[in-house]
């Protein structure tokens, strides 16, 4: 796991049709340690998917620049792990089939990849399920294959767009804690972006509000692990710091 | 629907749907008999069921109905074998890059409506009278419809998908075996099932003008010498060929992959 970096970064879209150009992020400069969880939350339209698409390398930066490690990257890498919103996954591929794409990529042998599979599917408590297409799957065993399927290519940086957005509310906290317990376990550096203010605290190390593509303010959040549900629900400082972080994203 | 499948077994379920198929042809069959022996039709005009069965048996006996039957099924592999082979690779290399297939298309497009019996005339210039045109009429139709559905499924491929190839760390070549060609799979499939249709309507207009064998020479044959028995059981025989190919050949590919995956619903 690596640090990541942005250095006053900023996006110009062009709208051809319109003829104007909207400055989705401006000038936004953020550092998450090794091993950090950073959550970001903000508005609608308030540049979030656009800082996640500059730092996985699907869109072109405008301005400034990404780090990861130190090193500047261009364009999408196996370096930085992505998981959708859409789950985004091969359709063609067998649930064991997508966890081990990336290792495949790699040059990663069968046997290996056999264990890699074997492996990653027990973090996601769906060893049952190798064999299956994700049709055949629930919305939250999509997500949760897409989730080990980054991991299982170990990235330097995760980096995560809503990916609990489109499962109903139970199977999210589910994924949620599912989630934390990897995170716990394996300490990747993740960049999570989300709506949902309570998620944001309850995952995060720190959570980052953006307002009309600035940062507005940081939240620490310094909560102890491992945290679940059942105690974080009732929890007086979770409520203090969900409550902080909610009049942020109302003001900004 | 999965349980009730999982209950009962499959050749029961098989044999139920073959003759759910039957049925209504069987149903036609039956009234075609009874409308011939009513009105007393002439036979000249059309036929009545036995006698299209004798003559069937005729053309099975002294082997000429083999030989109509293997000449066009071999123009029909040929052509069609030749057609996907090159319409998808460039099928792909124009999903590829935008700008090419942006430019393409409309050419596709237009080729794709005009393929089939349009180019039996310029073909039996080019190719003279028999196989060379014919299988070229079968290369065309089959063509430009794979080729333009190829196109379409690499460029209707999620973009989030190839977001998460790229991410996984693809190189040029993965992205093609992994991503594009699987991906674009439904549409092939579907490009092949609607192009061999074509190839075999064109196939059977392109026999009754260009050669001397095959199920279509067979048919203009038949009219030549006023056998409407003959001309009746040729049809019978296209058809239930073109079922068969479909049936036994199209339907399962597309169930084998791409129905499997959830990638188009099932038929
Ligand atoms: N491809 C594009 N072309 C032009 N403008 C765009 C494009 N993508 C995003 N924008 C604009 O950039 C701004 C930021 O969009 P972005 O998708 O990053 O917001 P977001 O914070 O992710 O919103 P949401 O919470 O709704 O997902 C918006 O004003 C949006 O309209
Ligand atoms: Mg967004």
């Amino acid at each position: 796991m690596k640090n990541l970096s942005l250095e006053n970064l900023s996006k110009t879209y062009f709208d051809p049709y319109a003829g104007t150009t909207v400055n989705a992020v401006q000038d936004v400069s953020l550092n998450v340690a090794a091993g950090e969880f950073v959550a970001v939350v903000g508005p609608s339209g308030c540049g979030k998917t656009t800082i996640l698409n500059m730092i996985a390398g699907f869109v072109p930066i405008s301005g400034g620049r990404v780090l990861v490690g130190g090193k500047e990257v261009k364009g999408p890498g196996p370096d930085r792990g992505v998981v959708f919103q859409s789950f985004a996954l091969f359709p063609w591929k067998t649930v064991a089939e997508n966890v081990t794409f990336g290792p495949k990529m790699r040059g990663v042998g069968k046997a290996e990849r056999a264990k890699i599979a074997e492996e990653y599917l027990a973090l996601a408590g769906l060893s049952h399920a190798a064999d299956r297409y994700p049709n055949e799957l629930s919305g939250g065993m999509q997500q949760r294959v897409g989730v080990v399927r980054a991991l299982a290519n170990n990235p330097d940086v995760l980096l995560m767009d809503e990916p609990f957005a489109s499962v109903d509310a139970q199977t999210r906290m589910t994924l949620q804690e599912e989630l934390t317990r990897i995170w716990e376990e394996r300490r990747p550096t993740v960049i999570f972006i989300t709506h949902d203010v309570a998620e944001a605290v309850f995952l995060a190390n720190r959570v980052v509000v953006l307002s009309k593509g600035n940062v507005l303010e940081e939240v620490d959040i310094d909560l102890p692990r491992p945290r679940s549900w059942d105690r974080l629900v009732e929890d007086g400082d979770f409520k203090g710091l969900s409550n902080k972080v909610l009049q942020l994203v109302r003001s900004a | 629907m999965a349980e009730r499948m999982a209950f009962s077994p499959v050749p029961y379920t098989r044999r139920r749907r073959a003759v759910k198929f039957m049925l209504p042809l069987l149903g036609l069959v039956v009234i075609w008999q009874l409308v011939v022996v009513i009105f007393d039709v002439n036979p000249r005009i059309f036929p009545d069921v036995p006698t299209v069965l004798r003559a069937g048996w005729g053309t099975i006996a002294d082997g000429s109905l083999l030989g109509h039957v293997t000449a066009s099924l071999w123009r029909v592999t040929v052509g069609t074998v030749l057609a996907i082979l090159l319409a998808v690779p460039l099928g792909i290399l124009m999903g590829v890059s935008r700008g090419v297939s942006s430019f393409l298309s409309p050419l596709f497009r237009f080729f794709a409506v005009l393929a089939g019996i349009a180019w039996i005339p310029i073909a039996t210039l080019w190719f003279g009278y028999g196989f060379g045109a014919i299988t070229f009429v079968i290369f065309n139709a089959v063509f430009f419809v794979v080729a333009y559905n190829t196109l379409l499924g690499v460029s209707t491929i999620p973009m989030p998908i190839r977001h998460a190839a790229a991410s996984l760390g693809t190189s040029r070549w993965q992205l093609l075996k992994e991503v594009l060609v699987p991906g674009a799979l439904p549409n092939i499939v579907t490009g092949i099932r609607t192009g061999m249709g074509f190839a075999w309507r064109g196939l059977i207009a392109a026999e009754m003008i260009a050669t001397n064998t095959g199920l279509g020479y067979m048919l203009f044959l038949a009219r030549d010498f006023y056998r409407t028995e003959v001309i009746v059981f040729a049809m019978i025989i296209i058809g239930i060929i073109w079922l068969v190919l479909d049936r036994l050949l199209l339907a399962p590919l597309e169930r084998a992959t791409v129905e499997r995956w959830g990638m188009v619903q099932r038929s």
